[in-house]
């Protein structure tokens, strides 16, 4: 089977559109992050959350309308599963005082139908501070690390724009993040520990799809003249094209399973993940390849790529 | 060809050893299976018994599950460096608490080291460490060494005393590790008491015995801060005084020195008669509402100044219950002192007092701390001795005559259980300086049975639909890439069973995800071998360009994921480290069996003419 036979796309002709397209996703994200900000989990603002499970059917506002009486403010969701509720609250003290309240309030007013509390976590805010923290320097550590290695497997120009491309996709979800938070009671999409592992996954993934494309350059652009670098840019795009998707593909379908079948836990993690790869996949044939040419273009230079021997 | 014959022995014994290493996974699994098919609990038992040795070893070895699939409590502690360098510290004087003071509010907001904090806040007052801090002679950065290594030392004390704590109290398989250079981190696997375990964890168990002061010397002390209180006004000072009319008014039958009919509006002439009571025999108490309130204001650096010297107001750990049933907690004067302190117990047990019905701990002193004991108690016949723990009053006993044998009991505790836990606590020793649970999440056993169900679904379908993918893509070399896949996923449950690593939920999305990525490697090398057929070439040097000209590619594209999941790894915590783990160890076993594994079992069919260029989709 064949998805991708032959093709014969004017990749480089059309980068302009691309750009274009890439930089409106990319300020819609930033407009919405300014405006609407990010949904911060508890493990980056601190509080605390309580899953609990009723043994039969219950409406969430009578929930809610227990708690309240009971003095604990918080906010209430059905969580992912069946009979399932997450209240959260910016609650600090001893988590065993706040489950015994919450324990309490259920037991007296709702009878009849039992509740477990399945789940609770609490962070406190030096933690919450200390997470954000290392998540920050841990993007970047490795955005710098792929940048050392593809410099050095490659070239200087190569490895810029491909860590331009990594940058542009998690900008983009991170946007997607502020966009669509809040917005499916199915998934919050907030802000959280998992959210971080997707993106370095995404970092560490989404580079996969621009050094193949990087590769088959390196490997036809040798000796070449400057003014065939269009030529040969294109070329290479479409003679990888079909792997690019596919690749990209086989991990989609995996992830996607993940979102489907994982449970709530994950589901902001799966989400983040799919889109990630899927801007991926495009940014390393619209953005990263395309720079590249660009960058080579304006300096008009011819290139020295390492990686010696056509292997 | 040598090469060749070496590269089947390897994927031989890699694929042996992944089977070895998950053999008692699997037999633990079939054993727990054959235990809970029996019809009665007897058989079951007697089943039990007679393979005891088998069922234990399997246990032992097999892949264990994380805290999140299994139940149980993940908790984040922090050492209180703040308080440790106040107890290294000398000559305190005002300004050094208020020096202490910024420090600490500011090593809550970051997560900078506690030490820098605290030079930087010196550095701003233009005071040298020294001032305070071990010799005068001494450089700052002298001094910064040592109270590093003072803190690093308090630390692993830490962990030793509440790894101490959590093996007497008894939990399966607890994991104790520290962080940084303040956090301990806990995990218990399968904990249901929760509150009793926390309770465990967080107390200093500072013990200490100390002398009360006369009770005249209180009372007129409790004057002294009311006039203050008065003349100060107690709002001033952003205290409010709760609504006290309904907690004090009623238990104070007996009260007759001290003008006690608190009038809610009469705050300004009596602040503090309020919410402490004074009996005739000049003991004070504070009831259960205004306990809270009577501690903020003992604990105020104004209101310490006015006590005599060389003494400290404290509560009582437990309240008496007073006529009305209303709970009073007791106020004590104590030398601030301690005559002996808990590092001489070295034996503490939990009993039934001589009533048969009140709980306490008795315990036993080293030689050392009996010979003071003894000298201590035999100079202060008469007098009442303080039994304090953390800094709360468990009971003041009035010294009846020398106690020549270092036995010391503490009552006033109201369970068996609480003495249990005492009695652990005291035997672990004191931690160094205090801890506090910074963060805590616990999962229900239920909760993680369905984290299992979701986890083995996602697997499952994931597994399928990639398997599938890859036979309808790549017909024949499909079948390759899928049993490259099958060992994949088996080397990395091994590896963590071998290592002793536990699979969480995010570690099995770490599996999900690898099962996606480590077909890519096949597909790199697939697409090029159609390449090189579609130029025509045999199928034979077909296979053997693809694989040579699409290695450096997969190599490129394994090393970025890898470093990204390895400063996942090394920046991250707790629940996201499975996840890299998981990654990680597929990522790099892809390497192996999709270049290698595939590649002999093309070079089987080859020899058998088994493939055409068809083979390849």
């Amino acid at each position: 089977m064949r998805i991708f036979q032959k093709t014969n796309f004017n990749f480089i002709r059309y980068r302009k559109i691309a750009y274009g397209f890439s930089i409106m996703l990319l300020l819609a994200g930033m407009v919405s992050l300014v405006v609407k900000g990010l949904n911060y989990g508890i493990d980056f603002r601190g509080g605390s959350e309580v899953v609990i499970r009723f043994d039969k059917n219950i409406d969430v506002g009578q929930i809610r309308s227990v708690l309240d009486a009971a003095g604990v403010s918080g906010t209430l969701k059905q969580y992912g599963m069946d009979r399932s509720f997450l209240f959260s609250t910016v609650f600090q003290g001893d988590s065993g005082q706040l489950k015994s309240l919450v324990s309490n309030a259920l037991n007296d007013r709702i009878k009849g139908n039992h509740h477990e509390i399945v789940r609770i976590d609490a962070v406190g805010p030096s933690i919450a501070s200390d997470l954000k923290w290392s998540a920050v320097k841990a993007l970047f550590a490795s955005l710098f690390a792929i940048l050392l290695y593809v410099g050095f497997r490659f070239e200087i120009k190569f490895a810029t724009a491909g860590v331009i491309a990594i940058f542009h996709d998690i900008l983009t979800v991170l946007g997607l993040f502020s966009i669509l938070g809040g917005i499916f009671t199915f998934m919050p999409l907030e802000m959280d520990q998992s959210i971080i592992a997707a993106f370095l996954t995404i970092a560490g993934y989404s580079i996969t799809d621009t050094v193949v494309v990087y590769d088959r350059i390196r490997e036809r652009i040798r000796g070449q003249k400057p003014s065939e670098y269009e030529r040969i840019f294109n070329e290479s795009m479409n003679q990888t094209l079909s792997r690019t998707i596919i690749t990209s593909g086989t991990v989609l379908l995996s992830v996607f399973v993940l979102f489907i079948f994982a449970g709530p836990a994950i589901r902001g993690f799966a989400f983040a993940v799919f889109t990630g790869i899927m801007i991926g996949t495009y940014s390393s044939i619209f953005v990263a390849a395309p720079l590249v040419y660009d960058w080579l273009r304006l300096t008009k230079s011819a290139v020295h790529l390492r990686g010696s021997k056509i292997s | 060809m040598k090469n060749k014959r070496l590269n089947l022995l390897l994927i031989a014994v890699v694929t042996f050893v992944a089977a070895w290493s998950l053999w008692p996974t699997w037999r633990d699994y079939s054993l727990s299976k054959q235990l809970n098919s029996f019809g009665s609990a007897q058989d079951s038992l007697k089943y039990a018994l007679s393979h005891r040795e088998d069922i234990e070893d399997a246990r032992k070895k097999s892949l264990k599950l994380g805290l999140d699939l299994k139940g149980g409590m993940h908790l984040v502690m922090e050492v209180d460096q703040v308080d440790l360098f106040e107890q290294k510290a000398w000559n305190k004087d005002a300004k050094f608490a208020a020096i202490m003071q910024a420090v600490r509010a500011k090593s809550t907001q970051t997560d900078a080291r506690v030490i820098d904090l605290l030079v930087a806040e010196f550095k701003n007052e233009n005071i040298r460490l020294s001032r305070y801090f071990y010799d005068i002679r001494n450089s700052d950065q002298e001094i910064v060494g040592k109270l590093e290594k003072e803190s690093d030392e308090a630390l692993s004390r830490a962990k030793e005393i509440i790894r101490n704590r959590i093996d007497q109290y008894g939990v399966a398989e607890p994991v104790i590790t520290t962080q940084g250079s303040r956090k301990i981190i806990i995990e218990l696997p399968g904990v249901s008491d929760e509150n009793r375990v926390r309770n465990l964890l967080k107390g200093t168990a500072k013990l200490e015995f100390r002398l009360l002061r006369e009770p005249e010397m209180m009372v007129r002390t409790l004057d002294r801060i009311n006039t203050y209180l008065v003349d100060n006004g107690a709002a001033a000072h952003g205290a409010t005084v709760p609504d006290s009319s309904a907690a004090v008014h009623a238990p104070l039958p007996q009260s007759g020195s001290t003008p006690t009919q608190p009038d809610s509006k009469s705050a300004s002439t009596k602040p503090l008669y309020d919410v402490i009571g004074v009996f005739q025999n000049g003991t004070a108490y504070t009831s259960e509402h205004t306990k809270e309130f009577v501690s903020a204001l003992l604990h105020r650096s104004d209101i310490q100044a006015l006590l005599p010297p060389d003494t400290e107001l404290l509560l009582a750990a437990k309240p008496d219950v007073g006529k009305t049933g209303e709970k009073l907690y007791s106020i004590y004067l104590v030398k601030k002192a301690p005559e002996l302190t808990g590092g001489v117990i070295t034996e503490a047990k939990a009993t039934f007092g001589s009533q048969g019905v009140q709980p306490e701990v008795l315990m036993s002193m080293n030689s050392e701390g009996t010979s003071k004991w003894a000298r201590i108690t035999g100079a202060n016949i008469g007098k009442r001795i303080a039994i304090v723990l953390d800094g709360a009053v468990y009971s003041a006993p009035v010294v009846q005559s020398k106690i020549p044998n270092g036995n010391s009991v503490i009552n006033g505790i109201e369970s068996l259980e609480e003495a249990k836990d005492l009695e652990i606590v005291l035997k672990a020793g004191a931690l160094p300086a205090p801890v506090r649970i910074t963060e805590e999440r616990s999962v229900g056993p239920s909760l993680g049975a369905d984290y299992i169900r979701a986890g083995m679904q996602s697997l499952a379908w994931a597994f399928c639909a990639v398997s599938i993918f890859m036979l309808v893509y790549y017909k024949k070399a499909g079948i390759a890439a899928d049993i490259a896949l099958v060992l994949n996923i088996l080397i990395v449950l091994s590896v963590l069973a071998g290592f002793n690593a536990s699979l969480s939920l995010p570690g099995i999305a770490g599996i999900v995800l690898t099962i996606g990525m480590a077909v890519d490697a096949n597909v790199l090398i697939y697409e090029r071998i159609r390449e090189e057929l579609a130029e025509g070439k045999s199928v034979v040097s077909a296979v053997t360009q693809g694989y040579d000209r699409a290695f450096s590619s997969i190599l490129d594209s394994h090393v970025t994921t890898l470093s990204a999941a390895f400063l996942l790894y090394t920046y991250g915590i707790g629940p996201i480290q499975g996840f890299a783990v998981t990654l990680m160890i597929g990522t790099s076993a892809s390497l192996f069996t999709a270049i290698v594994v595939t590649r002999e079992i093309f070079h089987l069919l080859l020899a058998k003419n088994l493939m055409s260029d068809k083979s390849f989709g």
